[in-house]
């Protein structure tokens, strides 16, 4: 699970029977400089599906790839990324 | 497969049943030669491996669900092994 910020959220005028309902949140990955530097986070935003409440500043770990659309089986859910959980606390013992 | 290193962990209340009682560790993978290969990212941990250990990966998704014990997980990655070198 990749680690990221939400930043904002999406709201689809029109969405596909399959995602109705849905709520997706945008998020910004982290990169290791952003992590070990304690920045904020600068990779590539993405569109994550979230049920769990993610709003703007959470900080999130998200899944990607076929797992992401794991939670919803035996459906078929056309998700690649899936907010998996909300981020207490974060320590982060080593810098190499 | 992938080598990694430890270097950190994470604390989740709100999260997917599935993460209940599993170790979030965030894992540095590594090149052959120890030079970082890629951003670090979670892994959920069955072996107990700790800070600054050196760790066997896998990005086996069926092997998580199995670790798990939960179809719907969404996990991908896991902890299979501590490396001793």
């Amino acid at each position: 699970m990749r680690l990221a910020e939400v930043i904002g959220t999406v709201t689809l005028s029109r969405p596909h029977p399959s995602v109705a309902g849905f709520k997706f949140v945008i998020a910004v990955p982290h990169t290791r400089q952003s992590l070990l530097g304690g920045a904020k986070p600068d990779g590539e935003d993405i569109v994550v599906y979230d049920d769990l409440g993610a709003g703007d500043g959470s900080k999130i770990a998200f899944s990607d790839s076929a797992e992401a659309a794991a939670p919803f089986y035996p459906e078929k859910k056309p998700i690649d990324a899936y907010c998996a959980c909300l981020i207490d606390s974060l320590t982060i013992t080593e810098g190499k | 497969m992938q080598i990694g290193r430890v270097i950190g962990n994470a604390v989740a209340t709100v999260k997917h049943a599935s993460l209940k009682g599993w170790k979030l560790l965030l894992v540095q993978p590594l090149h052959e030669n120890a030079k970082p290969d890629g951003e670090p990212f979670l892994v959920v941990d069955g072996v107990g491996a700790g800070a600054g250990e050196l760790v066997l990966i896998s990005s086996d998704g069926v092997a998580a669900r199995n670790l798990i014990g939960d179809r719907k997980t969404p996990v991908r990655w896991t902890v299979i092994g501590i490396c001793d070198q």
